[in-house]
Protein backbone atom coordinates (compact mmCIF):
# COMPACT_ATOMS: atom_id res chain seq x y z
CA UNK A 1 0.00 0.00 0.00
CA UNK A 2 2.13 2.05 0.83
CA UNK A 3 5.09 1.01 -1.92
CA UNK A 4 6.20 4.59 -3.11
CA UNK A 5 8.13 5.63 -0.27
CA UNK A 6 11.07 3.92 -1.31
CA UNK A 7 10.77 5.41 -4.99
CA UNK A 8 10.18 8.53 -3.28
CA UNK A 9 13.44 8.23 -1.69
CA UNK A 10 15.20 7.04 -4.50
CA UNK A 11 14.17 10.02 -6.77
CA UNK A 12 15.00 12.52 -3.71
CA UNK A 13 18.57 10.92 -3.59
CA UNK A 14 19.20 11.17 -7.46
CA UNK A 15 21.95 13.44 -9.13
CA UNK A 16 21.38 15.44 -11.29
CA UNK A 17 24.86 15.93 -13.77
CA UNK A 18 26.71 13.38 -14.72
CA UNK A 19 29.84 12.52 -12.49
CA UNK A 20 33.10 12.14 -14.33
CA UNK A 21 34.22 10.28 -11.55
CA UNK A 22 33.31 7.21 -9.49
CA UNK A 23 30.70 8.57 -6.60
CA UNK A 24 29.43 7.44 -3.45
CA UNK A 25 26.80 8.87 -1.50
CA UNK A 26 24.76 8.68 2.02
CA UNK A 27 21.07 9.34 2.65
CA UNK A 28 18.41 10.12 5.07
CA UNK A 29 15.21 10.78 4.52
CA UNK A 30 12.15 12.29 6.91
CA UNK A 31 8.95 10.37 4.69
CA UNK A 32 5.37 11.13 5.40
CA UNK A 33 3.20 8.72 3.52
CA UNK A 34 -0.47 8.61 3.20
CA UNK A 35 -2.77 6.39 1.90
CA UNK A 36 -6.73 6.91 1.54
CA UNK A 37 -8.63 3.19 0.63
CA UNK A 38 -12.10 4.13 1.89
CA UNK A 39 -11.55 3.96 5.42
CA UNK A 40 -9.80 7.56 5.37
CA UNK A 41 -6.29 8.56 5.66
CA UNK A 42 -3.61 6.69 6.79
CA UNK A 43 -0.83 8.72 7.60
CA UNK A 44 2.61 6.91 9.26
CA UNK A 45 6.25 8.10 8.66
CA UNK A 46 9.36 7.74 9.53
CA UNK A 47 13.50 7.68 8.70
CA UNK A 48 14.89 6.06 5.81
CA UNK A 49 18.48 5.27 5.07
CA UNK A 50 20.24 4.37 2.03
CA UNK A 51 24.01 3.94 0.01
CA UNK A 52 24.54 4.58 -3.54
CA UNK A 53 27.54 3.91 -5.54
CA UNK A 54 27.63 5.08 -9.43
CA UNK A 55 30.20 4.64 -12.12
CA UNK A 56 30.65 6.72 -15.44
CA UNK A 57 30.88 4.23 -18.19
CA UNK A 58 31.26 6.82 -20.96
CA UNK A 59 31.78 10.56 -21.54
CA UNK A 60 28.01 11.12 -20.89
CA UNK A 61 26.48 7.78 -18.94
CA UNK A 62 26.50 6.23 -16.01
CA UNK A 63 24.98 3.78 -13.77
CA UNK A 64 24.07 4.20 -10.48
CA UNK A 65 22.80 1.20 -7.37
CA UNK A 66 21.22 2.13 -4.60
CA UNK A 67 19.76 0.05 -2.00
CA UNK A 68 17.77 1.95 1.11
CA UNK A 69 15.63 0.37 3.74
CA UNK A 70 14.26 2.08 6.87
CA UNK A 71 11.06 1.81 9.34
CA UNK A 72 7.88 3.58 9.20
CA UNK A 73 5.58 4.46 12.20
CA UNK A 74 1.57 5.11 11.98
CA UNK A 75 -0.75 6.18 15.26
CA UNK A 76 -3.69 5.55 12.27
CA UNK A 77 -6.23 3.43 13.95
CA UNK A 78 -6.11 -0.16 12.28
CA UNK A 79 -3.02 0.64 10.80
CA UNK A 80 0.34 -1.29 11.48
CA UNK A 81 4.07 -0.44 11.33
CA UNK A 82 5.74 -1.76 8.32
CA UNK A 83 9.65 -2.05 7.04
CA UNK A 84 10.62 -1.28 4.23
CA UNK A 85 13.42 -2.30 1.59
CA UNK A 86 14.60 -1.91 -1.94
CA UNK A 87 17.24 -1.86 -4.79
CA UNK A 88 17.11 0.71 -7.28
CA UNK A 89 19.48 0.44 -10.97
CA UNK A 90 19.54 3.20 -13.00
CA UNK A 91 21.14 4.60 -16.20
CA UNK A 92 21.52 7.90 -16.45
CA UNK A 93 23.14 10.22 -19.40
CA UNK A 94 24.22 13.85 -19.53
CA UNK A 95 22.32 15.82 -22.30
CA UNK A 96 23.69 18.86 -21.32
CA UNK A 97 25.67 19.88 -18.35
CA UNK A 98 22.68 21.29 -17.06
CA UNK A 99 20.17 18.48 -18.18
CA UNK A 100 20.08 14.41 -17.15
CA UNK A 101 17.85 12.00 -18.40
CA UNK A 102 17.43 8.99 -16.06
CA UNK A 103 16.15 5.56 -16.64
CA UNK A 104 15.52 2.59 -14.00
CA UNK A 105 13.77 -0.03 -12.37
CA UNK A 106 12.93 -0.64 -8.44
CA UNK A 107 12.36 -3.63 -6.40
CA UNK A 108 10.89 -2.70 -3.69
CA UNK A 109 9.36 -4.95 -0.58
CA UNK A 110 7.08 -4.16 1.90
CA UNK A 111 7.03 -6.58 5.22
CA UNK A 112 4.49 -5.74 8.51
CA UNK A 113 3.39 -8.46 10.78
CA UNK A 114 0.64 -9.63 9.07
CA UNK A 115 1.70 -9.56 5.11
CA UNK A 116 4.58 -8.49 2.74
CA UNK A 117 4.01 -6.62 -0.50
CA UNK A 118 6.14 -6.10 -3.79
CA UNK A 119 6.45 -3.77 -6.25
CA UNK A 120 8.17 -3.22 -9.28
CA UNK A 121 8.33 0.51 -10.52
CA UNK A 122 10.27 1.88 -14.02
CA UNK A 123 10.89 5.28 -13.77
CA UNK A 124 11.72 7.62 -16.74
CA UNK A 125 12.67 11.04 -16.35
CA UNK A 126 14.89 14.13 -16.51
CA UNK A 127 16.41 16.65 -14.07
CA UNK A 128 17.50 19.71 -14.55
CA UNK A 129 20.83 21.80 -12.49
CA UNK A 130 20.95 25.57 -12.21
CA UNK A 131 23.92 26.93 -11.47
CA UNK A 132 24.20 29.72 -9.10
CA UNK A 133 26.75 32.88 -9.64
CA UNK A 134 28.17 31.52 -6.54
CA UNK A 135 30.71 28.88 -7.36
CA UNK A 136 29.36 26.30 -5.58
CA UNK A 137 26.04 26.35 -5.22
CA UNK A 138 23.04 25.15 -7.71
CA UNK A 139 19.19 24.74 -7.72
CA UNK A 140 18.23 21.39 -8.71
CA UNK A 141 14.81 20.11 -10.08
CA UNK A 142 13.52 17.30 -11.51
CA UNK A 143 10.68 14.97 -12.78
CA UNK A 144 10.04 11.23 -13.50
CA UNK A 145 6.78 9.32 -14.83
CA UNK A 146 6.26 5.83 -13.70
CA UNK A 147 5.37 4.15 -16.71
CA UNK A 148 5.53 0.74 -14.93
CA UNK A 149 4.48 -0.03 -11.63
CA UNK A 150 3.26 -2.88 -10.62
CA UNK A 151 2.10 -4.28 -7.10
CA UNK A 152 0.67 -6.98 -6.21
CA UNK A 153 -2.83 -7.38 -5.00
CA UNK A 154 -3.04 -4.08 -7.07
CA UNK A 155 -4.19 -2.59 -10.30
CA UNK A 156 -1.71 -0.26 -12.99
CA UNK A 157 -2.04 3.08 -11.20
CA UNK A 158 -4.27 5.85 -13.28
CA UNK A 159 -1.44 8.69 -12.60
CA UNK A 160 1.84 7.98 -11.42
CA UNK A 161 4.35 10.48 -11.21
CA UNK A 162 7.28 11.83 -8.90
CA UNK A 163 8.92 15.30 -8.80
CA UNK A 164 11.43 16.92 -6.46
CA UNK A 165 13.12 20.16 -6.12
CA UNK A 166 16.12 21.16 -4.04
CA UNK A 167 19.63 22.68 -3.36
CA UNK A 168 23.22 21.66 -3.75
CA UNK A 169 26.24 22.65 -2.03
CA UNK A 170 29.56 21.78 -2.86
CA UNK A 171 33.01 21.57 -0.81
CA UNK A 172 35.75 20.46 -2.57
CA UNK A 173 34.45 16.90 -3.68
CA UNK A 174 31.44 16.64 -1.21
CA UNK A 175 28.26 17.75 -2.49
CA UNK A 176 25.33 17.85 -0.08
CA UNK A 177 22.09 18.10 -1.36
CA UNK A 178 18.42 19.11 0.62
CA UNK A 179 15.79 18.11 -1.74
CA UNK A 180 11.95 18.08 -1.25
CA UNK A 181 10.43 15.22 -2.99
CA UNK A 182 6.81 13.87 -3.73
CA UNK A 183 5.78 10.82 -5.15
CA UNK A 184 1.96 10.47 -6.04
CA UNK A 185 -0.27 7.54 -7.14
CA UNK A 186 -3.52 6.95 -7.83
CA UNK A 187 -5.21 3.65 -8.44
CA UNK A 188 -8.43 3.23 -10.57
CA UNK A 189 -11.49 2.35 -8.56
CA UNK A 190 -12.56 -0.83 -7.52
CA UNK A 191 -15.64 -1.57 -6.12
CA UNK A 192 -16.56 2.41 -5.67
CA UNK A 193 -13.11 2.59 -3.61
CA UNK A 194 -10.68 4.19 -5.19
CA UNK A 195 -6.64 4.20 -3.53
CA UNK A 196 -5.45 6.72 -3.42
CA UNK A 197 -1.12 7.13 -2.18
CA UNK A 198 1.16 9.73 -1.49
CA UNK A 199 4.54 10.16 -0.31
CA UNK A 200 6.45 13.88 0.76
CA UNK A 201 9.76 13.54 2.00
CA UNK A 202 12.32 15.97 3.02
CA UNK A 203 16.10 14.59 2.06
CA UNK A 204 19.38 15.35 3.40
CA UNK A 205 22.04 13.65 0.80
CA UNK A 206 26.01 13.64 1.18
CA UNK A 207 27.56 12.97 -2.17
CA UNK A 208 31.48 12.00 -2.22
CA UNK A 209 33.14 12.18 -5.91
CA UNK A 210 36.64 10.39 -6.20
CA UNK A 211 38.43 12.94 -8.24
CA UNK A 212 39.86 11.69 -11.38
CA UNK A 213 42.10 13.23 -14.00
CA UNK B 1 109.91 21.24 -65.29
CA UNK B 2 108.90 18.04 -66.24
CA UNK B 3 105.81 18.59 -63.65
CA UNK B 4 105.37 22.19 -64.72
CA UNK B 5 104.87 20.88 -68.73
CA UNK B 6 102.64 18.11 -67.04
CA UNK B 7 100.54 20.89 -65.36
CA UNK B 8 100.33 23.04 -68.47
CA UNK B 9 99.38 20.71 -70.18
CA UNK B 10 96.38 19.59 -68.16
CA UNK B 11 95.34 23.15 -67.69
CA UNK B 12 95.11 23.32 -71.60
CA UNK B 13 93.27 20.21 -71.76
CA UNK B 14 90.67 21.28 -69.56
CA UNK B 15 90.23 25.12 -71.78
CA UNK B 16 90.22 22.49 -75.00
CA UNK B 17 86.91 21.68 -73.75
CA UNK B 18 85.48 25.05 -75.15
CA UNK B 19 86.54 25.81 -79.09
CA UNK B 20 87.42 29.34 -78.55
CA UNK B 21 89.53 28.17 -75.76
CA UNK B 22 91.24 25.42 -77.68
CA UNK B 23 93.80 27.90 -79.83
CA UNK B 24 94.79 29.98 -76.68
CA UNK B 25 95.60 26.01 -74.64
CA UNK B 26 97.39 24.87 -78.02
CA UNK B 27 99.29 28.10 -77.82
CA UNK B 28 100.09 27.88 -74.20
CA UNK B 29 101.07 24.14 -74.08
CA UNK B 30 103.40 24.93 -77.47
CA UNK B 31 104.90 27.73 -75.48
CA UNK B 32 105.79 25.53 -72.42
CA UNK B 33 106.87 23.16 -74.59
CA UNK B 34 109.56 25.87 -75.57
CA UNK B 35 110.27 26.63 -72.19
CA UNK B 36 111.18 23.24 -70.90
CA UNK B 37 113.09 22.98 -74.00
CA UNK B 38 115.16 26.15 -72.81
CA UNK B 39 113.88 27.65 -75.85
CA UNK B 40 112.93 31.06 -74.59
CA UNK B 41 113.21 33.49 -77.38
CA UNK B 42 110.61 31.37 -79.43
CA UNK B 43 108.11 30.48 -75.71
CA UNK B 44 108.82 34.38 -75.26
CA UNK B 45 106.50 35.83 -78.43
CA UNK B 46 103.62 32.74 -78.18
CA UNK B 47 103.25 34.32 -74.38
CA UNK B 48 102.82 38.00 -75.35
CA UNK B 49 100.79 37.32 -77.82
CA UNK B 50 98.25 35.39 -75.35
CA UNK B 51 98.41 38.55 -73.41
CA UNK B 52 98.34 41.03 -75.74
CA UNK B 53 95.10 43.25 -76.44
CA UNK B 54 94.97 42.19 -80.05
CA UNK B 55 94.81 38.60 -79.10
CA UNK B 56 91.49 37.29 -81.12
CA UNK B 57 90.98 34.23 -78.86
CA UNK B 58 89.27 33.77 -75.51
CA UNK B 59 91.40 33.80 -72.92
CA UNK B 60 90.56 32.76 -69.55
CA UNK B 61 91.49 34.12 -66.19
CA UNK B 62 93.78 31.87 -65.15
CA UNK B 63 95.35 31.44 -68.72
CA UNK B 64 95.74 34.92 -68.61
CA UNK B 65 97.56 34.16 -65.12
CA UNK B 66 99.74 31.15 -66.76
CA UNK B 67 100.83 33.29 -69.64
CA UNK B 68 102.02 36.33 -67.13
CA UNK B 69 104.07 33.78 -64.54
CA UNK B 70 105.66 31.64 -67.28
CA UNK B 71 106.20 35.52 -69.34
CA UNK B 72 108.17 36.02 -65.95
CA UNK B 73 109.84 32.73 -65.34
CA UNK B 74 110.92 33.29 -69.47
CA UNK B 75 111.98 36.49 -68.93
CA UNK B 76 114.20 35.04 -65.72
CA UNK B 77 116.38 32.77 -67.98
CA UNK B 78 116.62 36.02 -70.35
CA UNK B 79 117.92 37.82 -67.83
CA UNK B 80 115.38 40.47 -68.31
CA UNK B 81 114.77 40.82 -64.18
CA UNK B 82 113.02 44.01 -64.67
CA UNK B 83 110.87 43.10 -67.21
CA UNK B 84 110.08 39.46 -65.40
CA UNK B 85 109.27 41.61 -62.00
CA UNK B 86 106.19 43.63 -64.44
CA UNK B 87 104.73 40.02 -65.35
CA UNK B 88 104.55 38.23 -61.94
CA UNK B 89 103.31 41.53 -60.74
CA UNK B 90 100.32 41.22 -63.11
CA UNK B 91 99.68 37.65 -62.47
CA UNK B 92 99.71 38.43 -58.69
CA UNK B 93 97.57 41.65 -58.91
CA UNK B 94 95.10 39.25 -61.28
CA UNK B 95 95.00 36.41 -58.74
CA UNK B 96 96.80 37.08 -55.27
CA UNK B 97 96.82 33.51 -54.78
CA UNK B 98 99.39 33.46 -57.33
CA UNK B 99 102.43 31.10 -56.08
CA UNK B 100 105.49 29.45 -56.98
CA UNK B 101 106.39 26.15 -56.58
CA UNK B 102 109.55 26.02 -55.21
CA UNK B 103 110.11 21.93 -56.62
CA UNK B 104 109.53 23.81 -60.20
CA UNK B 105 111.01 26.96 -60.50
CA UNK B 106 114.33 27.97 -60.04
CA UNK B 107 115.77 30.06 -57.10
CA UNK B 108 116.39 33.32 -59.60
CA UNK B 109 112.56 33.30 -60.11
CA UNK B 110 111.36 32.48 -57.24
CA UNK B 111 113.27 35.48 -55.77
CA UNK B 112 112.06 37.74 -58.46
CA UNK B 113 108.56 36.39 -58.30
CA UNK B 114 108.92 37.43 -54.21
CA UNK B 115 110.35 40.54 -55.39
CA UNK B 116 106.74 40.93 -57.36
CA UNK B 117 104.68 40.47 -54.81
CA UNK B 118 106.17 42.92 -52.23
CA UNK B 119 105.98 45.81 -54.96
CA UNK B 120 102.39 44.60 -55.53
CA UNK B 121 99.77 44.70 -52.91
CA UNK B 122 96.69 42.69 -53.06
CA UNK B 123 94.35 40.88 -50.58
CA UNK B 124 92.02 38.16 -51.85
CA UNK B 125 89.51 35.45 -50.40
CA UNK B 126 88.93 32.26 -52.09
CA UNK B 127 85.32 31.61 -52.60
CA UNK B 128 83.29 29.38 -50.00
CA UNK B 129 83.05 26.07 -50.91
CA UNK B 130 79.77 24.09 -50.16
CA UNK B 131 79.97 22.47 -46.80
CA UNK B 132 78.01 20.81 -43.71
CA UNK B 133 78.88 22.64 -40.30
CA UNK B 134 78.16 20.87 -37.13
CA UNK B 135 79.10 24.32 -34.82
CA UNK B 136 79.38 22.59 -31.66
CA UNK B 137 82.46 20.63 -33.26
CA UNK B 138 83.02 21.75 -36.44
CA UNK B 139 84.42 25.46 -37.97
CA UNK B 140 83.95 26.71 -41.58
CA UNK B 141 87.27 28.04 -42.70
CA UNK B 142 88.00 30.98 -44.84
CA UNK B 143 90.94 31.06 -46.89
CA UNK B 144 92.71 34.67 -47.31
CA UNK B 145 95.82 35.71 -48.99
CA UNK B 146 97.81 39.18 -48.79
CA UNK B 147 100.46 39.58 -51.29
CA UNK B 148 102.96 41.06 -48.84
CA UNK B 149 103.11 41.68 -44.75
CA UNK B 150 99.73 43.97 -44.68
CA UNK B 151 97.18 44.54 -41.35
CA UNK B 152 94.51 42.61 -42.11
CA UNK B 153 91.15 42.85 -40.99
CA UNK B 154 88.36 40.28 -41.65
CA UNK B 155 84.10 40.55 -41.05
CA UNK B 156 81.72 38.21 -41.49
CA UNK B 157 78.40 40.51 -41.97
CA UNK B 158 75.01 39.55 -43.07
CA UNK B 159 73.87 41.05 -46.58
CA UNK B 160 71.75 43.60 -44.37
CA UNK B 161 73.52 44.53 -41.22
CA UNK B 162 76.53 47.30 -41.30
CA UNK B 163 78.68 45.76 -39.07
CA UNK B 164 79.38 42.28 -37.95
CA UNK B 165 81.80 39.57 -36.30
CA UNK B 166 85.50 40.37 -36.42
CA UNK B 167 87.08 37.04 -37.83
CA UNK B 168 90.54 38.53 -37.40
CA UNK B 169 92.08 41.87 -37.14
CA UNK B 170 95.81 41.46 -36.95
CA UNK B 171 99.78 41.42 -38.88
CA UNK B 172 99.15 39.17 -41.50
CA UNK B 173 101.41 38.09 -44.71
CA UNK B 174 100.55 35.42 -47.30
CA UNK B 175 97.54 32.62 -47.01
CA UNK B 176 95.87 32.44 -44.02
CA UNK B 177 93.38 30.08 -43.09
CA UNK B 178 90.44 31.59 -40.41
CA UNK B 179 88.05 29.67 -38.63
CA UNK B 180 84.58 30.70 -37.66
CA UNK B 181 82.42 28.70 -35.16
CA UNK B 182 78.63 29.78 -36.84
CA UNK B 183 78.36 31.97 -34.06
CA UNK B 184 77.84 35.56 -34.09
CA UNK B 185 78.58 38.05 -32.08
CA UNK B 186 76.13 37.77 -29.52
CA UNK B 187 76.52 34.42 -29.06
CA UNK B 188 74.00 33.19 -30.97
CA UNK B 189 73.92 30.94 -34.09
CA UNK B 190 74.03 32.79 -37.60
CA UNK B 191 70.17 32.42 -38.09
CA UNK B 192 69.96 31.59 -41.71
CA UNK B 193 70.82 34.32 -44.84
CA UNK B 194 73.31 35.44 -46.73
CA UNK B 195 76.74 36.64 -45.45
CA UNK B 196 79.69 38.09 -46.68
CA UNK B 197 82.94 38.12 -45.83
CA UNK B 198 84.71 41.41 -46.26
CA UNK B 199 88.60 41.08 -46.65
CA UNK B 200 90.60 44.67 -45.67
CA UNK B 201 93.85 44.89 -45.90
CA UNK B 202 96.49 48.24 -45.36
CA UNK B 203 100.11 47.07 -46.84
CA UNK B 204 102.93 47.60 -44.46
CA UNK B 205 105.51 47.86 -46.62
CA UNK B 206 103.50 50.36 -49.26
CA UNK B 207 100.62 53.19 -48.96
CA UNK B 208 97.94 50.68 -50.60
CA UNK B 209 95.65 49.31 -49.16
CA UNK B 210 93.14 46.37 -50.33
CA UNK B 211 89.70 44.69 -50.19
CA UNK B 212 87.93 41.67 -51.24
CA UNK B 213 84.74 40.12 -50.55
CA UNK B 214 82.83 36.39 -50.46
CA UNK B 215 79.46 35.68 -50.63
CA UNK B 216 77.76 32.25 -49.27
CA UNK B 217 74.50 31.32 -47.77
CA UNK B 218 73.64 29.77 -44.01
CA UNK B 219 70.58 27.60 -43.94
CA UNK B 220 69.79 25.67 -41.47
CA UNK B 221 69.26 21.90 -40.84
CA UNK B 222 67.42 21.18 -37.67
CA UNK B 223 64.53 19.15 -36.08
CA UNK B 224 61.35 21.28 -36.81
CA UNK B 225 60.70 23.16 -33.76
CA UNK B 226 57.64 23.42 -31.90
CA UNK B 227 55.12 26.54 -31.74
CA UNK B 228 54.61 28.26 -28.50
CA UNK B 229 50.97 28.21 -26.90
CA UNK B 230 48.79 31.30 -28.24
CA UNK B 231 47.48 33.61 -25.81
CA UNK B 232 44.92 32.82 -23.37
CA UNK B 233 41.44 34.31 -25.24
CA UNK B 234 38.39 35.85 -23.22
CA UNK B 235 36.57 32.36 -24.33
CA UNK B 236 39.22 30.22 -22.87
CA UNK B 237 39.31 32.57 -19.11
CA UNK B 238 36.48 32.60 -17.17
CA UNK B 239 35.04 35.50 -15.95
CA UNK B 240 36.69 36.89 -12.87
CA UNK B 241 33.71 39.43 -11.73
CA UNK B 242 30.03 39.10 -11.35
CA UNK B 243 27.46 41.56 -13.14
CA UNK B 244 24.76 42.99 -11.33
CA UNK B 245 22.15 40.82 -12.99
CA UNK B 246 24.41 37.70 -11.98
CA UNK B 247 23.51 39.02 -8.23
CA UNK B 248 19.87 39.66 -9.13
CA UNK B 249 19.86 35.87 -10.64
CA UNK B 250 20.86 33.81 -8.18
CA UNK B 251 18.12 35.84 -5.49
CA UNK B 252 15.93 34.47 -8.54
CA UNK B 253 17.24 31.14 -8.55
CA UNK B 254 16.76 30.88 -4.84
CA UNK B 255 13.28 32.04 -5.07
CA UNK B 256 12.47 29.67 -7.91
CA UNK B 257 13.70 26.45 -6.31
CA UNK B 258 12.06 27.56 -3.03
CA UNK B 259 8.67 28.09 -5.66
CA UNK B 260 9.04 24.84 -6.84
CA UNK B 261 9.22 22.58 -3.71
CA UNK B 262 5.97 24.75 -2.64
CA UNK B 263 4.21 24.10 -6.01
CA UNK B 264 5.16 20.45 -5.72
CA UNK B 265 3.92 20.43 -2.23
CA UNK B 266 0.71 21.90 -2.93
CA UNK B 267 -0.47 22.07 -6.27
CA UNK B 268 0.83 18.69 -7.74
CA UNK B 269 -0.11 16.60 -4.26
CA UNK B 270 -3.47 15.04 -4.06
CA UNK B 271 -5.60 17.33 -2.12
CA UNK B 272 -8.05 14.52 -1.47
CA UNK B 273 -4.48 13.63 1.18
CA UNK B 274 -4.39 16.53 2.68
CA UNK B 275 -0.87 17.54 1.06
CA UNK B 276 1.62 15.66 2.42
CA UNK B 277 4.75 16.72 4.33
CA UNK B 278 4.46 20.20 3.56
CA UNK B 279 6.77 21.07 6.73
CA UNK B 280 9.51 19.41 4.67
CA UNK B 281 8.66 21.48 1.91
CA UNK B 282 9.48 24.98 3.35
CA UNK B 283 12.20 24.16 5.00
CA UNK B 284 13.43 23.69 1.32
CA UNK B 285 11.67 26.69 -0.11
CA UNK B 286 13.11 28.93 3.00
CA UNK B 287 16.14 27.23 2.61
CA UNK B 288 16.47 27.75 -1.37
CA UNK B 289 15.08 31.67 -0.49
CA UNK B 290 17.74 32.35 2.31
CA UNK B 291 20.47 30.85 -0.34
CA UNK B 292 19.74 33.58 -2.78
CA UNK B 293 19.31 36.35 -0.91
CA UNK B 294 22.88 35.67 0.92
CA UNK B 295 24.02 35.02 -2.52
CA UNK B 296 22.35 38.26 -3.70
CA UNK B 297 23.89 40.69 -0.80
CA UNK B 298 26.93 38.70 -1.03
CA UNK B 299 27.52 39.40 -4.91
CA UNK B 300 26.33 43.21 -4.52
CA UNK B 301 29.60 43.79 -2.04
CA UNK B 302 32.25 41.26 -3.66
CA UNK B 303 32.07 41.14 -7.08
CA UNK B 304 35.23 39.06 -8.32
CA UNK B 305 34.82 35.06 -8.48
CA UNK B 306 37.83 33.54 -6.53
CA UNK B 307 37.16 30.36 -7.82
CA UNK B 308 37.22 31.76 -11.40
CA UNK B 309 40.48 34.16 -10.49
CA UNK B 310 42.00 31.41 -8.84
CA UNK B 311 41.18 29.09 -12.20
CA UNK B 312 42.36 31.73 -14.73
CA UNK B 313 45.57 31.94 -12.94
CA UNK B 314 46.09 28.61 -12.69
CA UNK B 315 45.39 28.24 -16.62
CA UNK B 316 47.32 31.03 -17.03
CA UNK B 317 50.14 29.54 -14.90
CA UNK B 318 49.85 26.00 -16.89
CA UNK B 319 50.43 27.85 -20.50
CA UNK B 320 53.28 29.48 -18.78
CA UNK B 321 54.84 26.49 -17.83
CA UNK B 322 53.62 24.68 -21.25
CA UNK B 323 55.35 27.36 -22.97
CA UNK B 324 58.67 27.17 -21.37
CA UNK B 325 58.79 23.71 -21.80
CA UNK B 326 58.51 24.19 -25.18
CA UNK B 327 61.29 26.78 -25.65
CA UNK B 328 63.78 24.75 -23.79
CA UNK B 329 63.19 21.65 -26.20
CA UNK B 330 63.64 24.19 -29.02
CA UNK B 331 66.51 25.22 -27.59
CA UNK B 332 67.99 21.98 -27.71
CA UNK B 333 66.75 21.04 -30.98
CA UNK B 334 68.39 24.87 -31.64
CA UNK B 335 71.81 23.51 -30.41
CA UNK B 336 71.54 20.04 -32.46
CA UNK B 337 71.14 22.82 -35.68
CA UNK B 338 73.72 22.32 -38.66
CA UNK B 339 74.82 24.77 -40.85
CA UNK B 340 75.13 24.55 -44.55
CA UNK B 341 76.86 26.85 -46.42
CA UNK B 342 76.86 27.30 -50.12
CA UNK B 343 78.48 29.92 -52.20
CA UNK B 344 76.60 32.78 -53.66
CA UNK B 345 76.90 35.52 -56.02
CA UNK B 346 76.67 38.75 -54.54
CA UNK B 347 74.92 40.37 -52.10
CA UNK B 348 71.47 39.05 -52.67
CA UNK B 349 69.56 36.95 -55.89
Amino acid sequence: MRCGLALGLALAARPVAAQRGPTGAAFISVAEHRVEAGYGVERSSGVVLGVEGALPVGPRLSLALRAQGGSLHTSSPGAVNRDVGQVTAEARMAAAPWLMFQLGATRRVYSTIIARQRWTIVHLGAGVRVPFAVHAISGLARAALLPVVSVNGLDRPEVAFTAAAGMEYRVRSLAIQALYSLERYDFPAREAVRRLEQLGQLTLRCDLRKRTR
Amino acid sequence: MKRLALGLAMLAGVAARATAQTSTAEVLRAAHDFYEQLDIERALPLLREVVSPSWPLEVTAQQRIDAYTYLGACLTLAGKRDSAVLYFRAAVEREPFTDLDPRLFTPAQLELFHRARRLTFAVAARPVAPSRIDPRTERLTFTVVTTHAASLRAELRTAAAPSGVTLFDDESAGLREIPWSGLLADGRLAPPGRYELVVAARSRLLERADSARVYFDVRHEAPPFEDTLPDLTDRQLLPEQLSKSAARGDLLKGLAVGGGALIISGALANGDLGGSLKAGAGIVAGGAALTGAIAFLARRHQSDIPENVEANARRRSERLAANEAIAHRNAEKLAQTVLLITPAAGVGP
